[in-house]
This record gives structure tokens, C-alpha cells and sequence, in this order.
């Protein structure tokens, strides 16, 4: 197997994990491998991770192809072969797409058309659905959600400090000008001040919902660093107020953090909205004020009880926004005990969000 | 010796220590002149690579650092205005042509250079560290890939600049937001993480030279325990190293339970990671910070 096919069978494994590998890429990792010494693992391995990868959350991916690939990594001799080719096809992009016709017996690589296939598919796990991740994919995606939650944190305070497009101050501008002899050199904007967010969130943590509230759960913990208000309330079949609970907890089971620390089951232990809304309407119900957006994180999926929309509907009168995300795709909404449909109404806005990347998406539209 | 261990050694005498990946992707930066983009958490010497790299080369560090809202005026060049307007002003009786008025005032004179447009037109080549890439809104973001990728700048009054010597470019970023893939594609990608145990212990010692290796070695191992708990902010690198650096000038020998409560403020900043960690100490009594 020539070398150059091997590496492009490793570039279109790349790709199948959903690693974007551009041409010029390609082309910039041909060029690279020309300068080194192939012989040394970690150059081999720094050379085409540097090149080829730009984002530190496909290194699992990469290293995942990379020792399937090169586990029996090139030999010198591999090496003169390949820089052989090179100097009788100076042109490195054409060269790579290029069949070459020399043979130095790599061994069968297991890429594209092999049998082995990366543990998990071809899915990158920050697409995958909720409910369909294993623990261990899940721990991973966990550990994304600070860097999630930085990112939001960030667009807040963008949205807070953008300033030069507002309205004139004209006294101040008149005010300064009188320095420079009546030029107006500098221009003055009037500042915008703008509300700081204060923020609610309902959590569901029931059976039902297990890995989309582990998810939100560490969402609510790195949200809380960042934020200076925000409340954050669990519930199952009762509602208990968990802010601040979540920074002692182990980042690993907050899940179980919150339901041995917080008393969030009730008299039945099965979800149930009614009975959580007309509880946080008793007892925290003060807490809502015209300033709070209120984010609820849950199903909806009631076992068959009363629903409580009526404090869902006086929470959306007193509150500044409300939005509902719901772990699982549209097409199930509203069959079995589902009953998002008579949430609705009072939520300004309704998010699907069956994975991490929708999730993502639905959060930077509030 | 191969290139990348020269590198190294390079390295390790400008006060860096790097391994060998690391060392791969700044000699490759170097030999294929591509710009460098290094990610990682806050305080792993993201910013002190490239000022080791520019003692490395010996050539001029020229940094610009971003922030929210930094503008072409700030970044690429900006009219002295007031410089200007005082030489019209002088002019004013000369009886000089409009157009030489114009000519004069739109002359390198008036320009005032901001870090990206002197690292193109310095003399001899530069390397440019654009800090914090992730804190500028994505205009700006467009306006620097096409520095990238042409090494030219546009002056309308003047024309295109084209740079004399390529810089080599360092980009740091704390990935707060997505980077346009186009910048992605245009660089080498670095990630830079926390070192390990033995490396820091090395990177202890190079930078305190009279540090007990066993002290090094206890300090090391403590601030690696504190990056797995889960804190507001994990001490960095140098906060680990003016740790060490306290506690030799306090005269102590060994780092014991007493000795991190007194000092523990050198290490960790924030108020609630301090309670928490004393709350640790407190109750295990040992260093071991079991979560």
C-alpha cells in the first residue's frame, strides 16, 4: 500500500469521524511531513495533529484513527519512499490525490471499507441524543459544559458592553470640543446600561430525564460562576430550592449530589408538574420579579396528573420571559403523558433540544 | 540532535520548557511560516511561548493584546488628528497648494503605527503575539485573516503596505467563543495543557534556581491535586511558582499541612476556594484533597 493512498485513507477516516479536514489542510500536513523525522512517534503525531485538527474537543476522535493507523508506525525506510514521491511530483496537493504506484507494504489499513469502526459510530457525541448515551459519553459531554456555559456567559456580557452604536451625547462631545478650539475630535455616545440578567431555572432530575438533567445540572453549576443572580430549583414530585448546592458537589454525579442532598422527592417519587408548580408557587413564588427570565429544563411528561398551568400562566405574567427546554424531539412531544402542549402557551418560546448541540443553539437564542 | 531537539534546547535556555510535540509544532511553524494558534486553559504559558520563541529567534516581540471592542484604529493604524490639524494650523499663511497640504499631513509623518502594521513594516522581521484573539467581535476577526493570509495592509490615502519580512504570528486564545474556521485553517493548532507532575517539578526548579528538588517535587504534586478539584480558578503555572518561590523565602523545607493553610492565599485567589480548600485541609488533615 503506497504511502500516499494510506494517508489519504487516513484523511477520509478523519472525516468520517466528523473531523473537518479541509484541502489546503491536507496539503499544509503533506508539507509538514516532508520536515520531520518519521521515525519519532511524537513528531509523527504532533505533525499531523497540528495540521489537520483545530479544535481540542476532536483530539479523543483523532487519537481513536490515529492508533489505528499508524499503531505499527512508518519506518525510516517508509520515509525515503515518500520523499521519492514527493520530489518526482513537486506539487503536494495534486501528489495526495495522486495514485502512486509504489508499494512498501504498510499492512492493510483498516479505514475506509475495514471492519473496525471507532467505538460509538461515526457520531460525534455532542450530536448524539440524550437518550441514547452511554455513561461514559456522557461524563465527556459533561465536561464540554463549563466551556458551554463561558461561551453564553460571554455573549451576556457582549451584548452588555456594545456601545458605540447608540445615540450621540451631544453635551459631552460640546463639552470636550471647547479644548480643541470647537472640533469636535472625540464623539461621545450616551451609554446604555443595561439590566443584569437574572435568572431562574427549574430543573426536572426525574428517572425520565436522567441524562439531559446530569447535562443541565452541570449547565446550572457553571452557569452559577458566572452569574451573579441566579436561582436554580430541582424537583421531582417536590421542589427544592439547589442553589449553591451544585459548587460542592462532585461535577461527576451532580444528579446524585442533588437527590441525596436536596429533598426533591415527595410522596410518590414520579414526576409531577402540577404538584412542583403549585409547591414554588406557595413557597417561592416571591422570588420571580419583573427582571427574572425564567428557564424551566424538563420533558413535561406528568404520569397522568394535574397539570398546575394555571402557575405556570401567572409565573409568565410576573416574569420577564419564560422558555422551556424539553430534551426530547418534536415528533414525540405531546404523545404518551407528554403535556408540553398546555405549558405552552406561557412560554415565550418552547426549545427541542435532544442533544448538546441543540441544546447550544437553543440557549444562544434567549 | 534533530531540529526539534535543538529547538528544545532553545527553548530551555530562554526559560521554556516544552516537550516534544510542543517543540514539532514550533519548529514547523518556523520552517513552513505558518501562524501558531495556542488554546488552553488560563495560566499555562500560552503568552510566555511566544516571548520564549522571540528570545529564541532574537527578533522583536511586537504583542497586541485584544479585548472587547478593539478597532483597526487601535490595532492597525490611526491619523495623528491633532498632529494635523496643528500643521494646518502652522501652514495656514504659507500660501502652500491644497495639494501639498494634503500631502503633507497624509505622510508616514501623520501615521501613528499600531502593533499590527509595525510588524509588517519593521526592518527586520518580528514576531507578533495577538493575545486573547477569542475577545474581539468577529469584524475584527475577518480584517486579521486577511493580514494572515497576504501579510498586506490597505491605506487608502497611502495604498497597500506589503510586509518586508513575514512575522512569525502567535494567537492565544481561551476558546470563550468559536473562531471562524477560516482563521482555524490558516494556522497550526496548539493545545497547551496543564503539565504533568515531573514536568512542572523541571519547570519549578528551572525558574527558582536554589529550589530543594524535594520541595519542587511536593509542590508540584499539592497544585496538581488542586487543578482535579473542581475550582473557580486552578492555580496556573505562576501561581505555582511564586508558591514555591514564598515558601522558600518563608524557609521552609518541606510543605506540611500548617505551612499551605498560612500560604494557601499565594495559590488560590478566590475566597470560596479558599474556604473550600481549607475546609479539606480541615478535615482529612493531609494534602491529598480527596474531592
Amino acid at each position: 500500500m503506497p504511502v500516499l493512498q494510506y494517508l489519504q485513507a487516513f484523511f477520509a477516516d478523519l472525516r468520517e469521524q466528523e473531523i473537518p479536514v479541509s484541502t489546503s489542510q491536507v496539503r499544509d500536513c503533506c508539507q509538514a511531513l516532508l520536515l520531520i523525522d518519521w521515525a519519532n512517534r511524537d513528531y509523527f503525531y504532533s505533525t499531523l495533529f497540528t495540521t489537520l485538527v483545530k479544535d481540542y474537543s476532536y483530539q479523543k476522535a483523532f487519537d481513536e484513527v490515529f492508533e489505528r493507523f499508524f499503531n505499527e508506525y512508518l519506518s525510516p525506510e517508509n520515509r525515503q519512499y515518500f520523499q521519492s514521491v514527493n520530489s518526482e511530483q513537486p506539487s503536494h496537493s495534486r501528489e495526495v490525490t495522486a495514485v502512486s504506484d509504489y508499494d512498501i507494504g504498510m499492512g492493510t489499513p483498516m479505514g475506509k471499507g475495514g471492519t473496525a469502526q471507532a467505538p460509538g459510530g461515526k457520531k460525534n457525541p455532542l450530536q448524539q441524543d440524550f437518550g441514547r448515551i452511554s455513561a461514559e459519553e456522557l461524563t465527556s459531554i459533561e465536561a464540554t459544559v463549563p466551556l458551554l456555559a463561558r461561551r453564553l456567559a460571554a455573549k451576556f456580557v457582549k451584548k452588555r458592553k456594545r456601545n458605540d452604536q447608540n445615540r450621540l451625547d451631544f453635551r459631552r462631545t460640546i463639552r470636550s470640543s471647547l479644548s480643541t478650539g470647537g472640533i469636535p475630535l472625540n464623539l461621545y455616545t450616551v451609554r446604555k446600561y443595561r439590566e443584569k440578567p437574572v435568572i431562574l431555572i427549574l430543573c426536572d432530575v426525574s428517572g425520565s430525564v436522567m441524562n439531559f438533567s446530569c447535562i443541565s445540572l452541570a449547565l446550572i453549576a457553571s452557569l452559577e460562576r458566572f452569574f451573579q443572580y441566579i436561582e436554580s430549583y430541582a424537583f421531582i414530585d417536590e421542589v427544592s430550592d439547589i442553589t449553591g448546592l451544585l459548587l460542592s458537589g462532585n461535577p461527576l454525579n451532580f444528579r446524585g449530589h442533588v437527590l441525596r442532598n436536596a429533598r426533591v422527592v415527595g410522596v410518590t417519587g414520579y414526576t409531577n408538574y402540577g404538584r412542583t408548580l403549585e409547591q414554588f408557587h406557595q413557597r417561592f413564588r416571591h422570588r420571580i420579579t419583573r427582571k427574572t427570565s425564567v428557564l424551566i429544563f424538563g420533558d413535561a411528561r406528568n404520569n397522568w396528573q394535574e397539570n398546575g398551568k394555571w402557575v405556570l400562566a401567572e409565573i409568565k405574567s410576573q416574569a420577564k420571559k419564560v422558555y422551556w427546554f424539553n430534551p426530547e424531539p418534536v415528533s414525540q412531544w405531546n404523545t404518551g403523558d407528554s403535556i408540553i402542549n398546555d405549558y405552552m402557551p406561557y412560554c415565550d418560546k418552547v426549545f427541542a433540544c435532544p442533544n448538546l448541540v441543540e441544546l447550544e443553539k437553543s440557549l444562544a437564542k434567549i | 540532535m534533530d531540529n526539534m531537539q535543538i529547538m528544545k534546547g532553545k527553548m530551555l535556555r530562554a526559560g521554556y520548557i516544552c516537550d516534544d510535540k510542543v517543540a514539532t509544532v514550533l519548529y514547523l511553524a518556523g520552517a513552513m511560516k505558518k501562524p501558531v494558534l495556542v488554546e488552553g486553559p488560563a495560566g499555562v504559558g500560552k503568552t510566555a511561548i511566544a516571548q520564549a520563541f522571540s528570545q529564541v529567534t532574537q527578533l522583536p516581540l511586537i504583542r497586541l493584546q485584544c479585548y472587547e471592542g478593539l478597532d483597526e484604529a487601535k490595532a492597525l493604524y490611526e491619523w495623528n488628528y491633532k498632529r494635523q490639524l496643528l500643521h494646518i494650523q502652522a501652514v495656514a499663511n504659507k500660501n502652500l497648494s491644497v495639494q501639498q497640504i494634503e500631502e503633507d499631513i497624509f505622510s508616514d509623518n501623520f501615521l501613528l503605527t499600531r502593533p499590527l502594521l509595525k510588524s509588517i513594516t519593521s526592518d527586520s522581521p518580528t514576531v507578533l503575539l495577538i493575545d486573547e484573539i477569542d475577545k474581539v467581535d468577529f469584524e475584527f476577526e475577518a480584517m486579521l485573516l486577511e493580514l494572515l493570509s497576504e501579510f498586506q495592509i490597505t491605506i487608502p490615502e497611502i495604498g497597500t503596505v506589503r510586509a518586508q519580512h513575514q512575522p512569525f504570528v502567535f494567537l492565544t486564545s481561551n476558546a470563550t467563543r468559536e473562531l471562524s474556521e477560516a482563521l482555524k485553517r490558516r494556522c497550526l493548532y496548539l493545545y497547551l495543557d496543564f503539565p504533568s507532575k515531573e514536568m512542572e517539578k523541571q519547570i519549578l526548579m528551572l525558574k527558582i534556581p536554589n529550589l530543594p528538588p524535594s520541595l519542587a517535587e511536593k509542590v508540584a504534586q499539592v497544585v496538581r491535586q488542586l487543578r482535579g478539584l473542581e475550582l473557580k480558578k486552578p492555580p496556573s503555572i505562576a501561581e505555582s511558582i511564586d508558591w514555591a518561590a514564598s515558601l522558600l523565602w518563608l524557609g521552609k523545607e518541606d510543605l506540611d499541612v500548617e505551612t499551605t493553610l498560612q500560604t494557601l492565599t499565594t495559590v488560590v485567589k478566590y475566597r470560596e476556594d479558599q474556604e473550600k480548600l481549607e475546609r479539606i485541609i480541615y478535615r482529612d488533615r493531609d494534602l491529598n484533597f480527596r474531592a
